[in-house]
């Protein structure tokens, strides 16, 4: 089958890894993700601002691109491009008043009322696959791993554009499941991994993400499993300064969730881009028989 | 003689329907026919800034104007678009751009650069005004988004015809000057990127090298024509032409194997 | 504007007679050619170059004696722009290395090499930097990058018979020589030349070329090409200034005979200003702002024989100038396009000349001087060119009978840029035929010099258009792109080690304008003219005629 793709900027430049893993992975379910051709930024942050149309334009200009070329559903990996077009589109649903400003001041496009599906990978994975078909892909199996799945905020919160609503969620942990993992449940797998405020206010930053680490090995996890760069950036990326900085922080590995997937459906592991995590996760892996040692 | 061709000094001397326009707010009666450069001109202005090549290639003549009733910014090069009955508007001959300096030895060729150089492009909001102001149609919102991406190649090819007159710079919310980015982003993928080309490179160290100077000296030996005394290098100018003549022309329809049967003056191991 | 009423009448006559035209075509039938003699007399008669009264003799300067063109002898039988005894040589606005006078392609690759050779580099510019012809060159520059079917010596053979022999060996031993590396520096600078997937460098031919060597970036190879050194030139701001609508009015001399400086006229404030250099390129380009003869032209706002003007008057010889190129297809309508080049490739496709009453009247693949004179002939002389709607007169160029002969379509898909080009005005040109007239496009010659960019005078170099010698009395297609390259680069470089080595310094002087305006006195020139003329006047008959004031006063008229 094919599914619309909207990639994100960050998946082609700094994050290779979470897109070129995915595009091998769903090849091995043969699903053909179709990525839209024109496309901008998705806008990175949903604007709290009741008031602030300006940031919705970029990601509802996406969602009509999307639209005009008949891709809908549209599939995110990335949780942060997620939230915001799910949101925005939403909105453009729901919102009478914002969305005829909107139409009214993007004239050049046709109309949008949210037309376009938003989906994520885990969902789409859910839904639309099964997870006894990803097993049943499944050559590698995550056998013995204990995989700690974060959600941070953007993939549930809010709660309309969540991608599980039950009230407990399990879509990322029974991906893994899928794959042949076990699953830790840890008290911090919704705390937001800091975001910006790495830049504006990297010490609070470093606060909310020792947290997260803290409590992903206390409850047992030997890798920590993520669906966006930036919290790759923040968990995974700055750990290394984390411990130069702070004294008793243990490390811990951190991997996208698409890159366990191609791992496990046999998917050269080339295709997964591993020099593109910290060196941790290569090591951690490869000490796991995951990966052969270079 | 010759007279028919008097351009740009005439006034049309058939009698032409006049319209009103509006330079700077400022009403003026002009031929329908004209151009908005010749218009200005026939109004009485001459032109310092805010006119080039007057070809439409040069980027010097940017053009935003308005018609009554309508809230649309209009725009158009002076030197192509034909007035029109009312329309009001402006040159913007220049308009402040920020370029980034950087030393073009050092840089690779990674979209990091172009970044590193012009952060503000993560300021842009899709708003698209750029796109909707640019006279040569070309998709700006579209190339920013590209080089975000980091596919340089893709920017590059849509930025291709930009002649950098600036309307995208003087209506981009982000504060971007966008064809500053786009011209760093061309020539990153012009010397960095795309594939190389060794035959330049070999041609140019044959000729250092000295392998095509004697054929060069026997051919310049010859000498030339004095256009005011024809006659005075006569044989060696009839040698000259003998040469020219018996030259072998590749025809029109050739592709990129083709090699002429004289291999005189040319290198082995070329390609 | 689409055609008027009046021209889509006068159109139907050539469609009438289009069939008839396409099946004799079609049966291996064309116009007769004309024979050498007749190319001659109608040379001779016509094009605008051999006609007589369209030159006459230079009274003065070192070329005195020398017939060219009635408006280029009108500037340098003309005043200097400023009074020598008021210029304040004492106290200079500004002080360089290299002075380089002209912002287009080859001044700025001279500036590039200049600073290469850790010399501080001042360019004056007279409109904004990369306003020139360069910018305008669309069809590509010829270089023997491939050795395999290629070198310099066929290059070489190619631009002396395109230049009727009489080009100088040196300049062309040279320029064939660089070409190669030329191309090399431009890809090093990241232009984007069109290339094949594995790296060739495509290449075509230009009207002349023995092998196709004519290297383009898409159709706009010279913008491409400006606005890639621009750009280079603009990253070394530390040692490359650049002075925008600030032409160099006059060149300044010191006592020892030397160039070493100019004077320069901010166009916007009206300020004379003194540069001192220890060196100086001239790169001012071309004259087609002239208007020689009336004539339209394609070049840029700015070429008004500016470098000419000045060098002249400091004594540099000037060469080749009695030959102009003139295109003989230019866009005469409509308006917005005029001067506007319709490629050769049409004619080379087959598309007939035609006149008002749609009948041929010349071979439409005839040379391009010999065609530009049939052209003018049938307007002035038989009076049967297509009148258009601003008093001029022009030629169908049928361009529907290719679309008849090859399919439907075939214009729009072979010839693009033209038909987006006519289609902005209403104007199909798949179905309507073009209206031409030829078109003022290249000075063949110039200032004198050497293939290392020097001149009779020390520390004076030139580059470009504005230098004589090069392409003897026929520029071919390709060939301009490519010599501003090659001795931009030379006289940027050589200028910058004259500066940095060889200077011979001595007193700022005007004497040389002094001893011209003495001159034009003594030779009995009655005349109120000044130069360079620095922009075409476009001032129309009523706008001039309320314009009372007795003088001009600073910018204001």
């Amino acid at each position: 089958m094919k599914i619309g793709y909207y990639p994100g900027c960050t998946l082609k430049t700094k994050a290779k890894n979470l897109e070129i893993s995915t595009i091998e992975a769903m090849k091995k379910l043969d699903v053909e993700m179709v990525e839209l051709d024109r496309w901008n930024c998705c806008g990175a942050v949903y604007s709290l601002a009741d008031d602030d149309l300006v940031h919705l334009l970029a990601p509802v200009r996406d969602l009509i691109r999307a639209r005009d070329a008949g891709l809908t559903p549209l599939m995110t990996l990335c949780s942060m491009c997620y939230n915001t077009l799910a949101r925005a589109n939403l909105l453009m649903r729901n919102d009478e008043v914002k969305r005829e400003a909107i139409n009214n001041f993007m004239e050049e496009e046709e109309n949008y009322q949210g037309e376009v599906e938003v989906v994520h990978l885990l969902n789409f994975l859910r839904d639309s696959i099964g997870w006894d078909k990803v097993k049943a892909a499944v050559e590698n199996p995550l056998d013995g791993i204990k995989l700690a799945p974060y959600y941070g905020c953007t993939l549930t919160r809010p709660l309309d554009v969540s991608v599980d609503h039950n009230t407990y969620h399990n879509v990322f942990g029974d991906m893994m499941k899928a794959l042949g993992g076990e699953v830790v449940d840890f008290q911090e797998a919704e705390t937001c991994c800091g975001s910006y405020q790495v830049i504006s206010n990297p010490d609070a930053a470093e606060k909310t993400t020792v947290r997260i680490i803290e409590s992903a090995l206390k409850a047992g996890a030997d890798a920590l499993v993520l669906s966006c760069p930036l919290c790759d950036y923040n968990l995974g990326k700055k750990q290394a300064d984390l411990m130069a900085s702070r004294e008793g922080i243990q490390p811990l590995p951190v991997v996208y969730m698409s890159q366990l997937m191609a791992l496990a459906f046999g998917v050269p592991a080339e295709m997964a881009h591993f020099e593109l995590n910290p060196p941790l996760t290569r090591e951690f892996l490869e000490a796991r028989g995951l990966l052969a040692r270079v | 003689m010759c007279d028919t061709a008097t351009i740009e000094k005439k006034v049309p001397e058939v009698a032409e329907e006049l319209v009103p326009i509006y330079i700077m707010g400022k009403k003026y009666e002009v031929p329908a026919s004209l151009t908005i450069m010749k218009a200005m001109e026939y109004a009485g202005y001459q032109y310092i800034r805010g006119a080039g090549c007057r070809g439409g290639i040069c980027g010097a003549c940017a053009t935003v104007y308005r018609k009554p009733g309508d809230y649309h910014i209009r725009v158009g090069l002076a030197c192509q678009t034909v007035v029109e009955a009312d329309m009001y508007l402006t040159q913007i001959p220049f308009f402040p751009a920020n370029r980034a300096v950087y030393k073009w030895e050092d840089v690779r060729g990674e979209a990091e650069e172009v970044f590193a150089a012009y952060p503000e492009l993560f300021r842009c909001l899709a708003c698209n005004a750029c796109t909707k102001v640019c006279p040569m149609d070309i998709p700006v919102m579209d190339y920013v988004a590209a080089i975000k991406q980091g596919n340089l190649e893709k920017a590059a090819e849509l930025s291709f015809d930009c002649i950098q007159c600036g309307l995208c710079a003087t209506r981009c919310m982000a504060e971007m000057a966008q064809y500053h980015i786009a011209q760093m982003v061309r020539r990153l993928v012009g010397a960095k990127i795309a594939v190389p080309s060794p035959h330049v490179d070999k041609q140019v160290a044959a000729i250092k090298s000295g392998h095509y100077d004697e054929a060069l000296k026997e051919v310049m030996a010859l000498g030339t024509m004095d256009p005011f005394n024809q006659d005075a290098n006569k044989e060696n100018i009839d040698k000259l032409k003998e040469l020219y003549n018996k030259r072998q022309g590749e025809s029109h329809a050739t592709d990129e194997s083709w090699e002429p049967d004289d291999k005189y003056a040319l290198l082995e191991d070329a390609r | 504007m689409p055609y008027p009423d009046s021209l889509k009448e006068l159109i139907k006559k050539v469609e009438a007679t289009r069939p008839a035209r396409v099946e004799k075509k079609k049966a291996g039938g064309e116009f007769p050619a004309l024979n050498l003699d007749e190319r001659k007399g109608v040379l001779e008669q016509f094009h605008p170059d051999v006609k007589e009264e369209g030159r006459r003799e230079i009274k003065i300067g070192p070329n005195k004696g020398y017939r060219i063109c009635h408006e280029m002898v009108d500037l340098v039988e003309a005043r200097s722009r400023v009074n020598p005894d008021k210029v304040d040589l004492s106290k200079p606005d500004y002080t360089t290395d290299v002075l380089i006078i002209g912002g287009g392609g080859a001044g700025t690759s001279a500036a590039l090499l200049a600073q290469e050779q850790g010399a501080k580099v001042i360019i004056a510019t007279k409109l904004r930097h990369g306003d020139a012809n360069t910018m305008m060159a669309e069809g590509g520059i010829q270089a023997a990058t491939k050795g395999w079917k290629d070198s310099p010596y066929y290059h070489y053979l190619d631009i002396m018979g395109g230049g009727h022999f009489t080009n100088v060996p040196e300049l062309v031993s040279t320029l064939s020589k660089e070409a190669p590396d030329v191309i090399r520096w431009l890809l090093s600078l990241g232009c984007n030349f069109s290339k094949f997937e594995d790296g060739t460098l495509k290449t075509m031919h230009g009207g002349g070329t023995s092998r196709k060597r004519m290297h383009f970036a898409a159709d706009i190879t010279g913008a491409e090409m400006m606005r890639t050194v621009r750009d280079e030139a603009r990253n070394r701001i530390d040692d490359i200034s650049v002075i925008e609508f600030s032409p160099a009015v006059e060149l300044i001399m010191n006592d020892k005979g030397a160039c070493a400086g100019a004077v320069l006229y901010n166009m916007e404030t009206a300020e004379y200003l003194v540069i001192k250099a220890k060196s100086v390129v001239m790169a001012t380009g071309g004259s087609g702002r002239l208007h020689v003869q009336n004539f339209m032209t394609t070049n840029h706002y700015g070429a008004t024989a500016d470098g000419i003007v000045m060098a002249y008057r400091a004594g540099v010889p000037l060469c080749f100038l009695h030959t102009i190129q003139y295109h003989p297809t230019g866009v005469i309508f409509p308006e917005q396009a005029e001067g506007i080049l319709i490629t050769e490739k049409f004619r080379g496709a087959g598309a007939n000349l035609v006149n008002v009453d749609g009948n041929q009247f010349v071979f439409e693949r005839e040379p391009r001087d010999v065609e530009a004179a049939c052209i003018i002939r049938e307007c002035v002389n038989v009076n049967k060119g297509v009148p258009t709607p601003t008093g001029k007169f022009g030629i169908w160029l049928d361009s529907p009978m290719l679309d008849v002969m090859f399919g439907e379509g075939y214009v729009k898909k072979e010839f693009p840029g033209k038909h987006i080009l006519f289609s902005r005005f209403g104007i199909d040109i798949g179905v309507e035929p073009m209206l031409i007239y030829p078109t003022l496009h290249y000075q063949n010659g110039g200032l004198e010099f050497k293939d290392d960019g020097s001149t009779k005078i020390p520390g004076f170099y030139v580059a470009g258009e504005v230098g004589g010698g090069i392409h003897g009395e026929n520029r071919l297609m390709g060939n301009s792109l490519l010599d501003i390259m090659v001795y931009g680069r030379i006289s940027g470089k050589n200028a910058a080690q004259y500066a940095m080595n060889g200077v011979v310094d001595g007193e700022l002087t005007l004497d040389h304008v002094r001893k011209y305006h003495q001159e034009i006195d003594e030779s009995g020139i009655e005349t109120d003219r000044i130069s360079p003329m620095l922009l075409p006047d476009y001032t129309l008959e009523h706008v001039k005629a309320k314009q009372y004031s007795a003088e001009y006063e600073g910018t204001l008229r």
